[in-house]
C-alpha cells in the first residue's frame, strides 16, 4: 500500500472534485446538481484521509473529519431532497434554471 | 435725581397695565397712561430744575459680563438729558390727553394706549442712556414702538407697508450704528459717552478711525431723523393715527437722530470730515424735502416734509459745529410741530379727509384750531417774535459762520420754501370757498383743544430762552462746563437776521397771493415748469428709484440663491443618491438567481486567488 | 440625596414614563397625554435644582459620577488597557442646555397634547426616550457615551418624523437619517481614532492627550478636525449640509419641531464648541477664517432664501440657517465675547424657534395651512396669536430687551474685533432678518384678510402656557443676560485658556 505515492490520491481527489465542480455548475437537472455536490465533498475526504497519512504530522484529526464531512454530507443531502421535493411541489420542475427564487 | 430712573418706568408700567388688563378698562385706559406720563412730567421737571443747580449725575450696575469686559447700564442725567426728558415727556403727556378725544370709540383703544406707554418708555429710556450700547438698544426698541404705531391701522394696506417700510429703512441706518458702536469700542474698550470722549481727546484713537465711525453713527441718525437718502419711510409712516405723528414722527423720536449726534458731538468735532459730512447732509436733506413739499396735497404728508427738512436743518445746524443751535431748534421744533400735526389731527377729526384740496374756509367753523394752527405755522415759518424765527436765526447763523456759503444759501431758500408752503397750507385749509363734502364740522372736544393751547404758548414762547437781544440762557446753560460743546451763542453780522425774516415774508407774501388772495393762479407755477412738478410730485422718484435698484436687486439674488439652493445643493444630494442607487441596481441585475452562475463566479475567484498566491508566494506587497 | 446620583436621575427620569405608558391601554388617551407630560417634570424640577445648586454659590463638580463601565485590551499584553467609564458631569455651558433641554421638553409635551392626533402611546414613548437621549447628549462626559446618547436621539426623531409628520413625512424622515447617519459615522470614526490612539474618551483627558505632539501630528490633528467639523456641520446645518433640515421643519409635527430647532440643532454647536473647540484649540484657530466665511454665508444664504419662501414654515425653516450662521460668526471670533454670543444664540434661538413653531403649530392647526398669502389679515380673527407672532419674529430678527439682540450683539462685538471686514458683511444679514421676518408675518397677520375668520379661536387656556413661558424666557435673557452669561464664566474660561488667549 505504501507503494503508491500521495500524490496519486491527491490527483485522484483533484479530479473528483473537477468532475464534481463541473457537474454542478452545467448541469440542468437538480438531482445531479447535488450528487456532483457529494462528488466533491468525497473529494475533500480523500485529501483529509490522505494528508492524516502521508502529511508532515500524521494523525488521526483527518480521518475523524473526514468522518465528519460524511455526516455532514449526509444531513446536507437530506435537507437538499427534502428543499427539492419542495420546489418540485411548487414549480413542477427540477430544472435549476428555472429556479431563480433568488433574484433581485 | 437719584430717582431720575423712574421716569422711563411709569410709562412702561402703563404699557403692561393696558396690556394685561387694558381689555376690561376699554376708554378708562386713557386715565392709566395719562396719570402715568403725567407723572413722567412731573419728575422729569422736578430733575430739570435740580439739573439748573445741582451738577450731573451718573448711576451704573453691571449688566453684562463678558469674559473681563463688563458692560454696564445705568442712566445719567446732564443738561441735554435733562432737557430731552422734559420735552419728551411733555410731548407725550400731552399727546395722551389729546388722543382720549382723537382715538374716541376705536375698538382698539386701550392697545393704542399700551402701544404710546411702550413707546414713551423707550423714547425716555433713550434720552438718558449713559453709554452708547444702552442708546442703541432704546433706539431699536423706539423703533418698534413707531413701527407699531405706524402699523396700527393693521387691516390696511397701506399703513402695513408704511409700517414695514419705517422699520426696515431705519434698521439699514441702524446697522451703521451698531458697526460704528463696535469699531468704536474695540479702538477705546468701552461704550460710555464719558470714555470714549475721553479716548479720543487723548488721542488714541486714529484720524481715520474717528471719521468712520462718526460717519458710521451718523448714518444711524440718518435712517432715525429721515435724512436723505433715507427719508422715505417718514412720509409713509403718516399712515397712523394723527396723534402718534405729532409725537414720534415730529416731535420725539425722528429728533432722536440729532439727540445722537449732539450726544456725541466731542467725537464728532474730532473729525472734519465728519462734520461736514453731517452738515451737507442736513444741508442737502432741508432744500430736497421742502421742494417736495411744495406740491403735496395731503395735509399730514406736507407737515411730514417740513419734518425732514426741519429735521436737515438741525443737522446742518450740528455739522456746523453749532451745538447750541441744534439742540434749541429741536426743542422749539418740537413744540411748534407736535402743535401743527394736533391742529391738523383736529381738522381731519373735523372734515374726515386729509386732502387739502377738500377742505378751504374752516376759519369760521373751527374757531380754536385755526389760530392755533396759525401760530404754529408762523413759528416754523420764523417770523420774528416766534419760537422757530430765534432757532433757525441760530442755524443760519452757525451756518454762515461754521464756514459753508452754500449750505447757508440752500439754508435760505429752504427757509422761504418752509414759509411759502405752510402757507399755502394755512390758506387752502382755512380761507377760501368750502370745498368738498364737509358735513356737521365741529370744533374738537376740549380734551384735544386743552393740549394744542398749551403748545401754542409754548411754540411762541419757547424761542426767549436763547435769543440774540435777551441773553442765551440755553445755550450758557447747555455748554456750561463742557468746552468741548463749543460757544454757547455764536456771534454772526446782523443781515442774516434781516436776511431769514425777509425770506420768510416773502414766502408768506407770495403763498398770500396764490391761495390767499388769489391774484396769482395756483398753476402759474406748474404751468411753467411741467416736469418739475411732476418730478416734485413724485418726490423726485426716489421711491421707485429705490424699487428699481435695491429691491429688485435683493428678490433676484434671492431667486438666483434658490436656483441654487434647487439646482445645485439638491442637485448635489441627488446626484450622490442617483449614483449609490445606479451602483445598486446594476449589482441587483448581476444576482440573476442561478445558483450555478453564483458558484462559477465564486470558483472563479478561487481560481483567481490562487494563482495570486502561487504568483506571489503568499506575501502580497 | 446623594449629590452624585442626580444627573442620572435626572437623565433617565422620562424613562420611568416609558414604562407607566408600556401599561397603559392604547385607547386611554387621557391618561397617557398626563403620563408624557408629567415624566418631563422630574428631569425640569431636577434641572432647575440644579441650577439653584449654581446660583447657591456651589460648586457643579458635586454632581459628576464616573464608574468604571466597559474594560477590554488587546491581544498583545502589552497594550494599554481600553477603559470606557459611565460619566456623567456638568459645567456651566451643559448646564445652560440642559435647562433648556428641559424646558422646552416639558413644553413640547404640552404642544404634543395639541398636536397629535393619533397614537399617542408610540409617540410619547419615543418623545420620551428622545428627551432621554438629548439630556444625555449634555451630560455625558466621554465620547463614548455621548455617541451612544446622540444615536438614541436619531432613532426616535426619526420615527416621530416619519409617523406623526405631514404629506412628505417618510421623505422627510429618510432624509435626516441618512444626513445624520452619515454625520455620525464620520463622528463614529473620530471618535474610534481618538481612543485607539489615547485608550480614553473622557473628554478633559483628551484635551491634554491631543495637545501632545508626540502622539498626534498637526496635519493628523486638522484631518480629525474637519472630520468633526462636517459630523456637527451637518447637525448644525452649515451650507451646504442644510437640505434636510428644511424638509425636517416643514414636514414633522409642530411638537417634534419644536424639539428639533430648539434643541437638535444645538447638539451642533454644543459638539463644535465642546469637542472642536475644546479638543482642537489649534485647528479651530486655523480655520477660523474659513468657518467665520461659512458664517456670513449661512446667515446670508438663509436670510435671502427666506426672504422669497411662500411658507411660513419654508421662512422659519431658513430663519433657522440663518441664525445658526451667527453662531458659527460667534465661534469664529474665537473670543470671549463671540464664544458667550455663539451659546447664548444657541440658547436664544433654542426658545424662540420653539415658541414660533408652537405659534406655527396652533395656526396650522386652526386654519389648515401655513402659506403667507392665505393667511393675511390674521390680527382680526386671532389677535392674541398675532400679537405673539409678531413679538416672536421681534425677538428672532434681534430687537433689544429680548435673547436674539444679545446673542447677535456680542457674535458680532467679538467678529468685528478680529474680522471686521467678513462681519461687516455680515450686518447684511441683520438687514434681511428684519426684512424677510417683517414680510411674512405681516403678510400673515396684518392687511386685509383674505378668508373668514369667524369661529376660529384665538389662543386658549393650556396653549398659553407654553407661549407664556418662552416669551418670559427670552424677555429675561434680554434685560437681565447675567442669568445665562454667570454661569458660563468658567466654561469660558477655560476655553480661553486652551485656545492660549
Amino acid at each position: 500500500m505504501s507503494s503508491i505515492p500521495a500524490s496519486a490520491f491527491l490527483a485522484l481527489a483533484l479530479i473528483l472534485f473537477c468532475i464534481g465542480l463541473y457537474g454542478a455548475l452545467t448541469k440542468r437537472n437538480t438531482v445531479i446538481v447535488l450528487i456532483s455536490i457529494e462528488l466533491m465533498l468525497n473529494a475533500v475526504n480523500i485529501n483529509l484521509v490522505t494528508f492524516s497519512k502521508y502529511g508532515i504530522n500524521p494523525s488521526i484529526d483527518g480521518q475523524i473529519f473526514a468522518l465528519f464531512a460524511m455526516a455532514v454530507a449526509a444531513a446536507e443531502a437530506a435537507v437538499g431532497l427534502a428543499i427539492l421535493m419542495a420546489l418540485y411541489r411548487n414549480k413542477k420542475t427540477v430544472h435549476i434554471d428555472e429556479m431563480n427564487e433568488m433574484k433581485n | 435725581m437719584e430717582n431720575a430712573w423712574l421716569i422711563p418706568l411709569f410709562p412702561l408700567l402703563s404699557f403692561m397695565i393696558l396690556l394685561l388688563i387694558g381689555k376690561r378698562l376699554r376708554e378708562a385706559s386713557a386715565y392709566v397712561g395719562i396719570l402715568l406720563t403725567l407723572a413722567s412730567l412731573v419728575f422729569s421737571i422736578l430733575v430739570l430744575f435740580e439739573r439748573f443747580s445741582e451738577p450731573s449725575y451718573l448711576a451704573k450696575f453691571n449688566w453684562l459680563t463678558i469674559g473681563d469686559l463688563h458692560l454696564t447700564a445705568g442712566f445719567e442725567v446732564n443738561q441735554l438729558n435733562a432737557l430731552m426728558l422734559f420735552i419728551v415727556s411733555l410731548v407725550s403727556f400731552l399727546v395722551h390727553t389729546y388722543s382720549k378725544g382723537y382715538m374716541h370709540g376705536d375698538e382698539r383703544f386701550h392697545i393704542f394706549y399700551a402701544y404710546l406707554g411702550l413707546f414713551t418708555f423707550a423714547m425716555l429710556g433713550l434720552v438718558i442712556s449713559p453709554n452708547i450700547l444702552q442708546t442703541y438698544i432704546f433706539w431699536e426698541l423706539v423703533g418698534v414702538g413707531s413701527f407699531l404705531l405706524i402699523g396700527f391701522y393693521y387691516y390696511k394696506e397701506e399703513a402695513k407697508a408704511a409700517a414695514k417700510k419705517a422699520f426696515i429703512m431705519t434698521r439699514i441706518g441702524d446697522v451703521g450704528l451698531l458697526i460704528g458702536m463696535i469699531l468704536l469700542f474695540w479702538q477705546t474698550k468701552s461704550f460710555e459717552y464719558s470714555e470714549i470722549f475721553n479716548a479720543v481727546e487723548a488721542g488714541g484713537v486714529s484720524n481715520t478711525m474717528i471719521t468712520l465711525t462718526a460717519i458710521l453713527i451718523f448714518i444711524g441718525a440718518v435712517g432715525k431723523s429721515g435724512q436723505f437718502p433715507l427719508h422715505t419711510w417718514l412720509p409713509d409712516a403718516m399712515e397712523g393715527p394723527t396723534p402718534v405723528s405729532a409725537l414720534i414722527h415730529a416731535a420725539t423720536m425722528v429728533a432722536a437722530g440729532v439727540y445722537l449726534v449732539a450726544a456725541l458731538f466731542p467725537l464728532f468735532t474730532a473729525s472734519k470730515t465728519a462734520l461736514l459730512t453731517v452738515a451737507t447732509i442736513g444741508g442737502i436733506t432741508a432744500i430736497f424735502a421742502a421742494s417736495i413739499g411744495l406740491v403735496q396735497t395731503d395735509i399730514k404728508r406736507v407737515l411730514a416734509y417740513s419734518t425732514v427738512s426741519q429735521l436737515g436743518y438741525m443737522m446742518l445746524a450740528l455739522g456746523s459745529a453749532g451745538y447750541v443751535a441744534g439742540v434749541f431748534h429741536l426743542m422749539t421744533h418740537a413744540f411748534f410741530k407736535a402743535l401743527l400735526f394736533l391742529a391738523a389731527g383736529s381738522v381731519i377729526h373735523a372734515v374726515h379727509t386729509q386732502n387739502i384740496e377738500e377742505m378751504g374756509g374752516l376759519w369760521k367753523k373751527l374757531k380754536l384750531t385755526a389760530p392755533l394752527f396759525l401760530i404754529g405755522t408762523l413759528a416754523i415759518s420764523g417770523v420774528p417774535g416766534l419760537s422757530g424765527f430765534f432757532s433757525k436765526d441760530e442755524i443760519l447763523v452757525a451756518a454762515w459762520e461754521g464756514g459753508h456759503p452754500v449750505l447757508f444759501l440752500l439754508a435760505l431758500i429752504a427757509a422761504f420754501m418752509t414759509a411759502f408752503y405752510m402757507f399755502r397750507l394755512f390758506f387752502m385749509v382755512f380761507t377760501g370757498e368750502k370745498r368738498g363734502k364737509q358735513k356737521d364740522v365741529h370744533e374738537s372736544p376740549s380734551v384735544m383743544t386743552m393740549p394744542m393751547v398749551l403748545l401754542g404758548i409754548l411754540a411762541v414762547v419757547a424761542g426767549y430762552v436763547n435769543t440774540p437781544w435777551f441773553g442765551s440762557f440755553l445755550g450758557d446753560w447747555l455748554v456750561d462746563g463742557n468746552p468741548a460743546l463749543g460757544h454757547s451763542h455764536i456771534e454772526g453780522p446782523a443781515w442774516i437776521m434781516i436776511a431769514a425774516t425777509v425770506v420768510s415774508l416773502a414766502g408768506i407774501l407770495l403763498a398770500y397771493l396764490i391761495y390767499g388772495k388769489r391774484s396769482i393762479a395756483p398753476d402759474w407755477l406748474s404751468g411753467k415748469g411741467d416736469m418739475l412738478h411732476t418730478v416734485l410730485n413724485n418726490k423726485y422718484y426716489i421711491d421707485e428709484f429705490y424699487k428699481l435698484t435695491v429691491v429688485a436687486f435683493v428678490t433676484g439674488f434671492s431667486y438666483l440663491l434658490r436656483f441654487i439652493d434647487v439646482f445645485l445643493v439638491e442637485g448635489i444630494v441627488k446626484g450622490v443618491t442617483g449614483i449609490v442607487q445606479g451602483l445598486g441596481r446594476t449589482g441587483s441585475k448581476m444576482q440573476s438567481g442561478q445558483v450555478q452562475t453564483y458558484g462559477a463566479v465564486a470558483f472563479l475567484g478561487l481560481a483567481v486567488l490562487v494563482v495570486i498566491y502561487a504568483l506571489t508566494g503568499g506575501y502580497l506587497r | 440625596m446623594n449629590l452624585h446620583s442626580i444627573l442620572s436621575i435626572l437623565v433617565f427620569s422620562p424613562l420611568l414614563g416609558i414604562i407607566v405608558l408600556a401599561i397603559i391601554p392604547k385607547a386611554q388617551e387621557k391618561a397617557i397625554k398626563a403620563v408624557g407630560f408629567l415624566a418631563t417634570l422630574p428631569a425640569l424640577l431636577l434641572s432647575l435644582a440644579v441650577y439653584a445648586h449654581f446660583l447657591a454659590g456651589k460648586n457643579l463638580s458635586d454632581f459628576s459620577v464616573s464608574v468604571p463601565w466597559i474594560q477590554f485590551r488587546g491581544i498583545n499584553v502589552q497594550e494599554p488597557i481600553f477603559s470606557v467609564y459611565y460619566e456623567l458631569g456638568i459645567n456651566g455651558f451643559q448646564l445652560l442646555m440642559v435647562v433648556l433641554t428641559s424646558v422646552i421638553s416639558t413644553l413640547a409635551a404640552i404642544g404634543a397634547c395639541k398636536f397629535i392626533k393619533k397614537e399617542w402611546k408610540g409617540y410619547f414613548m419615543l418623545f420620551l426616550l428622545l428627551v432621554t437621549g438629548m439630556l444625555g447628549v449634555f451630560t455625558a462626559e466621554n465620547l463614548i457615551l455621548f455617541f451612544i446618547f446622540f444615536e438614541v436621539t436619531l432613532i426616535p426623531t426619526f420615527f416621530l418624523i416619519g409617523k406623526w409628520g405631514y404629506f412628505e413625512k417618510e421623505k422627510a424622515a429618510y432624509s435626516f437619517l441618512i444626513y445624520n447617519g452619515l454625520g455620525s459615522a464620520v463622528l463614529l470614526i473620530v471618535i474610534m481614532v481618538l481612543f485607539a490612539k489615547t485608550g480614553t474618551t473622557n473628554i478633559e483627558m483628551l484635551k491634554q492627550m491631543v495637545a501632545d505632539p508626540q502622539l498626534f501630528k498637526g496635519g493628523f490633528k486638522l484631518g480629525l478636525f474637519i472630520a468633526l467639523l462636517v459630523a456637527f456641520g451637518v447637525k448644525l446645518p452649515i451650507f451646504p449640509l442644510h437640505s434636510w433640515m428644511l424638509r425636517v421643519h416643514v414636514q414633522a409635527p409642530p411638537s417634534v419641531v419644536m424639539i428639533h430647532s430648539g434643541i437638535l440643532l444645538k447638539i451642533g454647536a454644543y459638539g463644535l464648541i465642546r469637542f472642536g473647540m475644546g479638543i482642537f484649540p489649534q485647528q479651530f484657530e486655523k480655520l477660523a477664517t474659513l468657518i467665520a466665511i461659512l458664517g456670513v454665508i449661512n446667515l446670508l444664504y438663509g436670510a435671502f432664501l427666506a426672504f422669497i419662501q411662500t411658507d411660513f414654515k419654508m421662512v422659519l425653516a431658513y430663519s433657522s440657517i440663518s441664525h445658526m450662521g451667527i453662531v458659527l460668526i460667534g465661534l469664529a471670533a474665537m473670543n470671549e465675547a463671540g464664544i458667550q454670543g455663539a451659546i447664548f444664540q444657541a440658547v436664544s434661538h433654542g426658545l424662540i424657534s420653539a415658541l414660533l413653531f408652537f405659534l406655527v403649530g396652533v395656526l396650522y392647526e386652526r386654519t389648515d395651512t401655513s402659506l403667507i398669502e392665505n393667511l393675511g389679515g390674521l390680527a382680526k380673527g386671532m389677535p392674541l396669536a398675532a400679537g405673539f407672532l409678531l413679538a416672536g419674529a421681534m425677538a428672532s430678527l434681534g430687537l433689544p430687551g429680548m435673547s436674539g439682540f444679545v446673542s447677535e450683539f456680542m457674535a458680532f462685538l467679538g467678529l468685528f474685533k478680529v474680522q471686521p471686514w467678513i462681519a461687516a458683511v455680515g450686518t447684511i444679514g441683520i438687514i434681511m432678518t428684519a426684512a424677510y421676518l417683517l414680510r411674512a408675518v405681516l403678510g400673515m397677520t396684518y392687511g386685509k384678510a383674505h378668508r373668514e375668520f369667524d369661529g376660529v379661536l384665538d389662543l386658549r387656556g393650556v396653549e398659553l402656557v407654553p407661549v407664556f413661558v418662552l416669551m418670559a424666557l427670552i424677555v429675561l435673557i434680554g434685560v437681565y443676560p447675567s442669568v445665562l452669561s454667570s454661569p458660563l464664566q468658567a466654561t469660558l474660561e477655560t476655553i480661553m485658556l486652551g485656545l492660549g488667549g
